[in-house]
Parts: structure tokens; sequence; C-alpha cells
């Protein structure tokens, strides 16, 4: 393990002002935070931020990037979160689609997708999931036949995070027949999501929020110009996929603003043993796991490959987002009522409610935790 | 951690490799004392590190010496590395008074205690209870915050010239009761606590380095209960496969390095003084880790680990013992939940995302 605290250079500090005073600019006074990467989908928040050089970062020059360092795509990340910023629309491409395609897409494909992501413009969903297939990655059925110039793609996918909003998702699909190998065979494949054949249908969240999606596929064409990477590599390339999307701050922030609006309303009044208690234990866990997620970043930058230490950090980090919920709600002390109250029991409300879903995206503790057992030797 | 660091962990860990095994913690419960590993460790300047070299220390920082007690830790060391120098040694140090040759302790912090200071220059006296003194049996000195008039003295006290009552941790440790009645202390002995020595200040490094001991005996956790579950075969196979068991293993290590990540930025951080802040997280996140992974480190280990015999329960004990000391992590989440509500909602994410600030 090779977590090690580190200092902010005095160029990260400035960038790390530099965005602070952004947000003060730009959100407004009246503005209600969000929850995490549930926050508001805001294309003109989202161009607004790529104009300064903040979306991309990670993505070199040449493809309409900023060649930026991990630690620096942390630093305004974190800003985002903590400030319950709307970065719901570019957020899984920044953080995610990107990376994949400037690893393993084509020239043309990184020419093509690059520049607009990091303009802010270009929007992905993640199609992995589902519904006989979850944790079970390898066991996907939806499949892609090849035909002329392309393939024909037939399936289903849920639990499609913003797939009514965003452009494209990335689909990972069976390119040939699973013979032994469960692994092999597999394909990401780039798909339209206002493409001929894309069926798209609400999966209502339990508090009747629209999140998730079912995507149904029917005969869909995808040109071969669409295929991410090589053909057979999807294994490959969604298992280091998942290694990106682990140990940011998007996996411990979450509830930062449930914490910090109860901090706001009690200002005024003194605070009871319970809520001091929690005020306390909550800064120094936010404080210590920032430190670990941190130190992945620079672990990054350092061209190590910190997939255990990522991991340790989606899983600390979101189960304590859970853990944090539960102590705020001691700390509130009151009956919650989803559309009324201050701002705190708005927010709390809205944790209790999305909080499972903390420790099952992007794989679940159990999974994860599975996986990270291996790494530990003996 | 930068090269003189590591040499200095290198070159503890090799004592107490030689000298502090699983056999000598537990002989020490019952004698008291581990006369070698002490003789080793004071030979080689390790109690005085931090305490600067002019007022008769070993030199080096604050992180220099937890470095060195997340190893003590790591072995159980039955020793109070943490009190001679860190604590004891920096009160007398801070105040100009001279350093023991032997093993010190401190007395503070504890609700109970009372110590005042009465007459002058050729004529003082203490008088008061410590309770839950470590070590104090051991020591060369008791060191220990007396008021008079409203004025802090640093003192230094022979345990020869009071009465002690022998406590113990859970561990077995010595955690003494010292009773001074009215004992005549040299003005050697005595001395203006300078500005930012207090009662509180030895609290907070009291705790940085009970933090910093837990971190190092929650590594030692982790790596036996991987060993020994990799070790031990049940259903035909070691009870490292069975996924009930890895998140056992998961959760220990995360603990583990969360604990440690605390207490390096806390160290790293301590170059003038200790910052409340980022002690009381560390404390709080060490002993939080210290109740997961005691809990989920027995559960995996089986009755075996219940024994005497077996190392684990040499690290728990402790674990126990030392998330207690110097402030539970209820106690420091109210203080610090005090200091953070005071400070304000808009100051709260600009401190939370303030980790290590000095590369001390």
């Amino acid at each position: 393990m090779e977590f090690a605290p580190t200092t902010l250079t005095a160029a990260e500090e400035e960038l790390r002002s530099e965005v602070r005073e952004f947000l003060a600019e730009e959100l407004p006074p009246d503005f209600r935070p969000g929850l995490g990467m549930a926050a508001g989908h805001n294309p003109g928040f989202s161009r607004k931020l790529a104009a300064r050089g903040w979306v991309g970062m990670a993505i070199p020059p040449q493809y309409g990037g900023h060649g930026r360092t991990a630690v620096d795509r942390f630093i305004v990340t974190e800003e985002l979160l903590a400030a319950g910023a709307p970065l719901g629309a570019h957020f899984v491409a920044d953080r995610q689609t990107g990376p994949a395609l400037l690893h393993y897409g084509t020239e043309e494909q990184r020419q093509r997708f690059l520049p607009a992501i990091s303009a802010g413009e270009c929007w992905f969903s993640l199609g992995m999931s589902e519904p006989d297939s979850g944790s079970d990655l390898a066991s996907v059925r939806t499949a892609a036949t090849k035909v002329d110039g392309g393939w024909l793609i037939n399936g289903t996918k849920i639990w499609t995070s913003g797939a009514h909003l965003n452009h494209y998702f990335a689909v990972l699909c069976r390119t040939s027949p699973n013979e032994g190998d469960r692994h092999a065979g597999l394909s990401q494949l780039i798909v339209d999501l206002s493409a001929p054949g894309v069926k798209i249908s609400p999966i209502p969240y339990l508090d009747g929020s629209h999140h998730f999606n079912e995507v149904l596929l029917q005969d869909v064409f995808v040109p071969d110009d669409m295929v991410l990477g090589e053909v057979g590599s999807g294994w490959r390339q969604v298992t280091s996929e998942l290694a990106y999307e682990r140990s940011g701050p998007d996996r411990y922030l979450s509830t930062f603003n449930v914490y910090r609006e109860m901090l706001r309303e009690l200002a005024d009044q003194p605070l009871d043993d319970t809520q001091t208690r929690t005020v306390g234990y909550l800064a120094a866990r936010f404080w210590t796991i920032r430190q670990l997620s941190l130190s992945v970043a620079r672990l990054i930058d350092a061209r190590r490959a910190p997939a255990m230490e990522a991991a340790f950090v989606k899983d600390m980090g979101t189960v304590f987002e859970q853990e944090s919920i539960g102590l705020l709600r001691a700390a509130a002390d009151r009956e919650l009522d989803p559309g009324r109250g201050s701002l705190f029991a708005r927010l709390l409300a809205e944790a209790i409610l999305t909080g499972p879903s903390f420790t099952l995206r992007g794989g679940t503790t159990e999974v994860l935790r599975s996986v990270a057992a291996k790494g530990l030797g003996r | 951690m930068n090269d003189e660091r590591r040499m200095l962990v290198d070159a503890a860990t090799s004592i107490f490799e030689d000298l502090c095994s699983p056999e000598t913690v537990r002989a020490a419960e019952q004698s008291g004392w581990p006369g070698p590993l002490w003789s080793a460790l004071a030979e080689a300047g390790f109690p005085w590190v931090s305490v600067p070299e002019q007022h008769g220390g070993s030199g080096g920082s604050v992180a220099d010496a937890c470095a060195l007690l997340r190893v003590a830790g790591a072995f159980a060391a039955p020793v109070p590395l943490a009190e001679t120098g860190l604590l004891a040694g920096w009160a007398l140090s801070s105040a100009g008074l001279e350093l023991p040759s032997g093993p010190a302790t401190v007395g503070v912090g504890n609700r109970d205690d009372t110590l005042g200071l009465t007459g002058s220059p050729g004529s003082w006296r203490l008088s008061g209870q410590l309770h839950r003194v470590p070590w104090a049996r051991e020591s060369e000195r008791i060191v220990a915050i007396a008021q008079q008039h409203g004025q802090a003295y640093v003192v230094s006290v022979k345990p020869d010239d009071t009465r002690i009552e022998p406590g113990r941790n859970l561990a077995g440790e010595p955690r003494d009761t010292v009773r001074l009645d009215g004992v005549a202390t040299s003005d050697d002995a005595v001395a203006p606590a300078p500005d930012g020595v207090s009662t509180d200040a030895l609290v907070l490094r009291g705790a940085l380095a009970r933090a910093a001991l837990m971190s190092g005996a929650l590594s030692r956790v982790s790596a036996i209960t991987i060993r020994y579950t990799n070790e031990r075969q049940q259903f035909g196979r070691p009870i490292a496969r069975f996924q009930a068991v890895q998140q056992h293993l998961v959760k220990i290590a995360e603990q583990t390095e969360a604990a440690i990540m605390a207490v390096t930025a806390a160290a790293g951080n301590a170059v003038r003084a200790c910052d409340f802040f980022d002690v009381a997280a560390a404390k709080i996140v060490a002993g939080e880790a210290a109740n997961i992974a005691s809990a989920s480190s027995h559960q995996a280990h089986g009755a075996i680990g219940m024994t005497k015999e077996y190392e684990l329960g040499q690290l728990s004990r402790r674990l126990w013992s030392w998330r207690d000391e110097f402030g539970r992590a209820e106690d420091w989440s109210r203080l610090l939940g005090r200091q953070v509500a005071e400070a304000g909602s808009d100051a709260l994410w600009p401190r939370i995302s303030t980790g290590l600030f000095s590369n001390a």
C-alpha cells in the first residue's frame, strides 16, 4: 500500500482559489446544492466550466483537452462536489469515457469525441448492467453481430443513469459467442442514444425521481468506427475503466452538503451533545478520507497503478457516506418531509432516499472487497 | 517518508525485532520492565527524538518521533517511548529544566487530577494526586503542570518522593496513581510554563502519540490476520478464501490505512505546535479504526485470538487501552465539534480540504 499524505503546490493552491472564485460567481445565492454526482444536469454550467479549462483536464491539448495532472483534476472535482455544483452533464464523460477514449480509442475517435467532451458539449452514459447482469458483468447478453460496415446490436441495458439526457453511451456487449473464456469476445461499442432502434424508458427511483433508464437496443446499427478500442478487448477495458471511477471525491462527498447545511442551520443556536459530536466526528472522517483520495491522484501522476488504493478509497468512502446519513439523521432529530422544511432537512431526506445507491454504483461493496482481498497477499 | 526518517525507522525496527518479541511483551507484563529493550532504545537515543539536541535530546521532529511510535506500536512495546521524549522531554526542555537520563512520564489530563504548588524558590512544595500516570513506577521523573496564583509551572518530580499506587491498563501496562503530600521540590525542578506549554498541549501531544502507537498496532493486526487466515484451513481450504472472511481482511486493512494517513498528516503538520484539528481528527480516526479492526481481527481468528499465547491479544488489548487514553474518540469528537461549529459553515470545507500543509 502506497498511501502517503501530500501537500498541494503553490500552483495547485492557486487553481483551487480560481475554482472557488468561479463557483462563488456562477452559483446564485439561492442555489440548492446537489448531492455529489447526482447533482443537477446543467449544460450551460458545464460549458462555462469547460471555457475555464476545467473539463477534459486530463486530456492532452492536441485533442482539445488541457494536459493537466490527476491532482489538478482532483482539485476541480472536489471543489465542484463540495459546492454541490450541477456537474451532471459532463461528469461521466470527463471522469470515465474521455480517459477510456484516450487510452483505447482510435485516432479518429479521439479527434471526434475528445474536443467535444473537453468543451463540455458531449455527454456520456455507461452501458454496463443488464437485467441478468449486475455484479457479474462478464455475463452480459447484449450482442452485436457483424454486418457490412459495422455491427447490429440487440439487447437491453438497465440502470442507465442520464440516458434520457446524454448523447452517447459506451455499451459492453458480446461480439463473439461465449466459448469457454467468458472474458473473451466482449467489446465496447459507442452507441448514439438518438440512433434508430434505441428506445429509452425511465425506471423511476424509489422516490419517483428520474435518474435510471432502461435502454432497449433493437437492431441498432453501429458503424465500425464506433467500436471503442479493439474488438474483443472489452473486458480488459471496462475493468480498468472501473478503476478510474473508484477513488475520486465523488466517492465520499455525496453527503457533504447535508453536513454543511446542518452546520449553517444550527449556527444561531447551541448544539446539543449529539450534534456537537456528529459535527466533530464527520470533520475528522472527511479530512482523512480526502487525504487518502488525494494521495491516489498523486500516485496516478507518478505513473503508479494504485488499483488497491483506489478500491480501498471507494469502499471506505461510500460506506462512510452512508454512515454519515445515519449520524446526520440522529442529529437532525425530526421527522422529514421531502418537499418541506429547511434546506438541511430536504437534503437529508434526499440523502436517505438515494443513499443505498452509494455502495452499489460502480460496483457493490461486497464484490469490491472480494476483489481487493485478493490483492492483500499473505 | 524521507531518507533520514526511513533510516531511523529501520534502525528501530531491528532493535524491536531483536528485543521485543511477543514473549518479551508477555514477560514484561509479569516483571514490569523489559530492561534490555529500554537500554538498547536509550543507547540509540530513540526516547528523546523530537527533543532538541541543545536541551539534551536527540533532535528530529514530532513526525520522526511519531514514525518511531508506529514501529513501537506494531511490536506492542512495553516501554514509555512516547512519554519520555515527546511528552515529558518536550515540557522539560521547553521550560529549561533538565532531562533525566532514564525514562520519564507525565501526569496530565485525568479529570480527577489535582496538583498545587506552594512556596517560592528555595521552598517549593507540591501537593495533590495524579491519576493513570503511565509507567510512573518505572520512571526517573514524573512531569506535570502545577498551578500557583494563576501561573502554570512545569514541575519535575522524583517518584521516590511520592506515594505510588500501582494500576494497569487493559494491556497490563502501568497506569499508576501518584500522591504528593507536600513534596519538597528543588528549584531546578520547577519553572514557569512558557507560552504553549500547558496541560491541554500535553494532552494533545499525548493523543497524537497514542494515535501513532495505534496506527502501528493496527498494521500488525492486519498483517497477522492476513497471515493466519491464509494458513488456517477449514472446509478444505484457507479461510481467507471465504468471502465473509475477506470482508474482515479488507475492513481491517482499510481502517489501518486511514489511521496511518491521519496520524502521518497530523504529525507532519506539528512543526511548531500540534494542530488541534489534526490531532483530534487523528485520535478520532485511530480510535474508530481500533474498534473496527480489533472486532474484525478477533472474529477472523476465532478462539486462538482469545489466548494469552497468541500475539493478537497483546495488540488488541493495547488498542482497547490506547483508544481511551488522552481522550476517547467521543471526547475528541465533542471538542472538535465545538471548534468546527464555532468556525461556522463557511469555514468547514476550507478546513476539511486542508490536509498536509507542511513538508517537514
